[in-house]
């Protein structure tokens, strides 16, 4: 435990390992209510989606969500100083090995889990020591430090709940418990006497609780706010001897009233095993009698009855402090169904990426309109717009002949209306026709990024008996090439810095070129290769970024924009002549009857 | 989650793991009484000679409870099985019997701690080890540990007592005890042992399992303690439930680890200790259809109860993220079900409780309550948690 940890002046910047909706979105809720400007909970690590939703008072945010806490940027690791570990209990010593190891400034960590196996708890409780970091259970619902943090659910997960135990303000009371619902029980207990909590810790009811009872006694000495100490203990083990060396030997001064669980166990024959791990008393020195008797004897005022503590506190609530203090309140508020960072109203006026509909339509050129639209962001880049203006003129049309074309055709002759022959045609774009962008942007992003050789690259493809997305075409040839690639080509060298994508595919095009003559880098692959290169180095995207547009399959909406133009052509154009239903003749078909 | 997070092995998967780590022979039989005996004694019997047959169960003080049969013959050992059955236990361990001399007896015993792995040993080992307690030696290992000088005292070789060791930490021991064992030329040989593991651990280990735990109550399970432990070991939520007085007049219903002993205390407290019918809880945020079944199992077993007057108390302490409504709807369905009973019983239900949703979880209990004539008091935090439960007690008679 961090002997230079100061509660009252931490500045918590906060890390989630796991996701615990209700748990999180209190500790948001306290922190908005004591009116700080920003959230503290920074990040979530939880599989499975990119952004988690939540509440900053009554305004919707997301926190960004990493599938590592390796995958966290840097600056977010090195600033965070707390951690809510909500994950389950198999993978607590695995995650808080990795946690120390990535969070070098991280100081009070609450971890959530109850089944911790023994063994495991105390190699996080070294690890913990070595690395300074307050650690709040396992089975823990964590530390509070009114008017400073809230870290885990202790307090309460609902905003009424925050409000009832009136702990926006601190006081000069620490409470310190085994119990998670108790330590809450005690929270209500001292502010409900008049009195305010300096700090609330659940140390949690393992036998083998990171920090142990005597550090919580430590902190609490040398927390600058705390007049006296209100502790929770139970029977079973052997902390409470502890506790009264530190306060006969004077390393523990400030008062302490305590009340220590399971007098009932002297009811039983057998020793019996209470709600938590801890609670069984081993022998006659673990049991409730004998620790209260120790605490007493080194001075601590140890009540035999619970509700005792109440009347204590409320008769030197005179010497507190505490005044409930106004918070900023949280009115009725319910979820959006829908978050966008396109566009919205703002005022009743439209806005697009953050600016009034008209001037950002005054601003841009179609091109740079769309790119924007599609990377969700106001792109300023003249390379950027003007690559995009190129390819987007390049695939508008390229002949009645391909698939998308003849099938909107069709419909348009069948006499459909133009959304109908339009998506006719949009419907047939896919891996084989326009829609391998994605894929090739996948691959290239895959090949280069793991420095693997082309050939290599495409010995793992054909193994697998799979089809390189990007590579070949049915009509151009290593000695015909395709002119769009050409001209492609020449449009890229003057717009782009960077060209590792682009590189690595010509390398997968010299292979398989070498294998069969139409296996060439055709125009998706190309587009793909270019993309991110371009995006890469005038943007600055990271391989994750690109990975993300990957993944939603941004490479293939620049294909089915531009072609859109083309399909709509071609059924206008049909329109026009009117020529009646398409029917294929009898030479179109091939009958072999079976 | 299972009841308890130490549990205790069979001692015949206890010696399987041990006699692997140490790279030595093991030859028993783990024999379940309740299932045919002749068939799963063959082996034994066609082993021939004679046998130990042990009650393997994880009761302590076997020797001096007689719960253990030495030198019995091959041709003896259904029968010897069939009297061990007779008194009321399931598991045992048959064994090859070895002579030695009780003089030579010897005990070791492995702890883990805070520090790390305690070992205690004794030259005087054997059944009255307690008596012997003086003669105890401690030593906490580590990197420092002298294990020559540790094998001269223990009289087991240092390869052994380091693989011992190993053993314990791999396999997520808490506490190993070998008593007694023989030390000989050949090494060490386990005679009786006891091992309790960390039932977290469970998922990290494949050498013990669930079924390997051994654990003797001090009274038969009722039907209802089955059904909660059931409950509890299909649940993520932490259910228990313990009859202390069948015919008690205080039955509680309590949430949280740390409140529900508080509330137990209370109860002992004031003087009614020997009317408290249950200790029980539920935590961890279980949802209605487990405290629906929860509270079922306690109202039968508050419906058996012969006491004059019976009291119900409903209560814990404020609630981290337990949803108090949520919760209670079950708690509601299973009153509401033998409410007629209950009235009819005089049973008056006193309701202490706070945590996410209280003000809906309260106003419907207390609804409830006041619809079946059930109802004592409905408080909310406001009310401390110890004086609630002294409003209850003022139902039942002071004993």
């Amino acid at each position: 435990m961090s002997k230079e940890l100061d509660l009252q002046n931490l500045e918590p910047v906060i890390i989630s390992l796991g996701s615990h909706p209700g748990i999180i979105q209190s500790m948001l809720d306290y922190n908005y209510c004591l009116g700080h400007s920003a959230p503290n909970l920074v990040a979530i690590v939880s599989a499975g989606r990119k952004q988690e939703r939540f509440f900053w008072g009554h305004d919707e945010i997301m926190v960004p969500v990493y599938a590592k806490l390796a995958k966290v940027p840097e600056q977010l690791r090195q600033q965070a100083t707390g951690l809510l570990n909500v994950q389950s209990a198999r993978r607590v010593l695995a995650s808080m090995t990795e946690t120390f190891e990535l969070l070098p400034n991280l100081q009070v960590a609450n971890i959530f889990a109850e089944q911790v196996p023994e063994v495991h708890a105390l190699q996080v409780a070294a690890l913990a020591e070595q690395h300074d970091v307050l650690v709040a259970g396992p089975a823990s619902v964590g530390l509070l430090v009114p008017g400073v943090m809230k870290l885990g659910a202790i307090g309460g997960t609902q905003y009424p709940q925050l409000v009832a135990a009136n702990i926006f303000s601190g006081g000069d009371t620490a409470v310190i418990s085994t119990s998670g619902g108790m330590v809450n029980e005690l929270i209500h207990t001292v502010t409900g006497a008049g009195l305010g909590v300096s700090f609330a810790l659940a140390l949690g009811g393992d036998r083998n609780p990171i920090t142990t009872p005597a550090q919580a006694f430590l902190l609490a000495e040398s927390d600058q706010r705390t007049r006296q100490i209100v502790y929770f203990g139970e029977l079973g083990g052997d902390d409470e001897y502890i506790l009264a060396d530190l306060m006969k030997s004077g390393k523990v001064t400030k008062p302490v009233i305590a009340y220590i669980a399971g007098t009932v166990a002297g009811l039983f024959d057998q020793p019996p095993q209470f709600g938590h791990a801890k609670a069984m008393a081993a022998n006659q020195s673990e049991s409730a009698q004998a620790k209260k008797e120790a605490l007493r004897t080194a001075g601590a005022k140890v009540m035999d009855v619970f509700g005792e503590l109440a009347t204590d506190l409320s008769a030197q609530a005179e010497t507190g402090s505490h005044q409930a203090k106004p918070h900023r309140p949280i009115k009725q508020r319910s979820k959006a169904m829908i978050v966008s960072r396109i566009s919205g109203d703002i005022n009743g006026g439209v806005h697009l990426l953050g600016k009034e509909l008209l001037s950002v339509v005054n601003e841009n050129s179609l091109a740079g309109l769309d790119i924007s639209l599609l990377l969700g962001q106001q792109i300023t880049s003249p390379k950027v717009i003007e690559f995009s203006d190129y390819i987007l003129r390049l695939l508008a049309d390229h002949g009645p002949y391909v698939s998308g074309a003849v099938n909107t055709i069709v419909a348009a002759r069948a006499g459909k209306d133009l959304a109908s022959s339009l998506t006719a045609g949009l419907l047939t774009i896919g891996p084989r026709f326009g829609g391998a962008v994605n894929a090739a942007a996948d691959a290239w992003l895959e090949g280069a990024g793991s420095d693997t050789e082309p050939k290599a690259f495409v010995a793992g493809f054909t193994a697998n008996g799979g089809i390189i997305p990007g590579i070949g075409h049915k009509k151009y040839r290593i000695d015909t090439p395709d002119p769009r690639v050409k001209a492609l080509t020449e449009q890229f060298s003057n717009n782009s810095n960077g060209d590792r994508y682009l590189k690595f595919a010509q390398g997968v095009e010299a292979v398989t070129t070498s294998k069969k003559a139409n296996l060439i880098l055709n125009v998706d692959g190309t587009i793909a290769a270019m993309l991110l290169d371009i995006l890469e180095s005038e943007l600055d995207y990271s391989p994750d970024k690109l990975r993300e547009l990957v993944d939603i399959e941004f490479f293939n909406a620049i294909f089915i924009l531009s072609r859109s133009a083309g399909l709509m052509a071609h059924y206008l154009d049909q329109r026009r002549h009117d020529e009646g239903l398409l029917r294929l003749g009898e030479d179109d078909i091939t009958y072999i009857p079976s | 989650m299972v009841d308890m997070p130490r549990q205790k092995l069979s001692e015949y998967r206890a010696k399987t793991i041990i006699s692997k780590a140490l790279e030595l022979p093991y030859k028993g039989w783990s024999v379940d009484i309740e299932a045919p005996l002749p068939a799963q004694l063959q082996s034994a019997i066609e082993a021939g000679g004679t046998f130990a047959l042990k009650v393997d169960q994880g009761v302590k003080g076997r020797f001096n409870q007689g719960l253990v049969a030495l030198n019995v013959k091959a041709a003896d050992l259904v029968e010897a099985a069939e009297q061990l059955k007779s008194k009321g236990y399931q598991w045992l361990i048959v064994e090859p019997m070895a002579e030695h001399a009780p003089g030579d007896e010897r005990y070791i015993s492995f702890m883990s701690d805070r520090l790390g792995v305690m070992l205690q040993f004794s030259a005087s080992g054997g059944v009255d080890i307690e008596k012997q307690a003086s003669s105890l030696q401690q030593v906490r290992v580590n990197d420092a540990t002298d294990w020559e000088q540790l094998a001269q005292k223990t009289a087991i070789n240092s390869r052994q007592l380091q693989q011992l060791t190993q053993a314990f930490l791999d396999n997520y021991f808490a506490f190993m005890e070998i008593n007694p064992y023989l030390a000989s030329e050949n090494g060490l040989q386990i005679l009786d042992s006891a091992v309790e593991v960390d039932d977290a651990a469970a998922f990290f280990v494949d050498s013990w399992q669930i079924d390997d735990f051994r654990s003797h109550s001090g009274h038969d399970q009722t039907p209802e303690e089955a059904v909660v432990k059931e409950l509890d070991d299909n649940s993520p939520a932490s259910l228990k439930l313990s009859v202390l007085e069948p015919n008690g007049s205080i039955f509680l219903l309590l949430s949280g680890g740390g409140a529900s002993v508080v509330v137990a205390d209370e109860v002992y407290n004031q003087g009614y200790g020997k009317q408290l019918a249950n200790y029980g809880e539920y935590s961890g945020n279980p949802n209605a259809e487990e405290t629906y079944i929860y509270t079922k199992q306690l109202l039968q077993l508050l419906l058996k109860s012969q006491a004059s007057r019976k009291v119900l108390f409903i209560g814990g302490a404020v609630a981290n993220f337990t949803d108090v409504n949520k919760t209670f709807a079950g708690v509601i369905k299973a009153i509401d079900e033998v409410a007629d009973k209950l009235q009819a019983a005089g049973v008056k239900i006193f309701v202490r409780r706070g945590g996410p949703n209280q003000e809906a979880g309260l106003a419907n209990m207390e609804v409830a309550l006041a619809k079946h004539g059930l109802l004592g008091a409905v408080h909310d935090p406001d009310v401390p948690l110890t004086d609630a439960v002294k409003e209850a007690l003022q139902e039942v008679d002071h004993e």
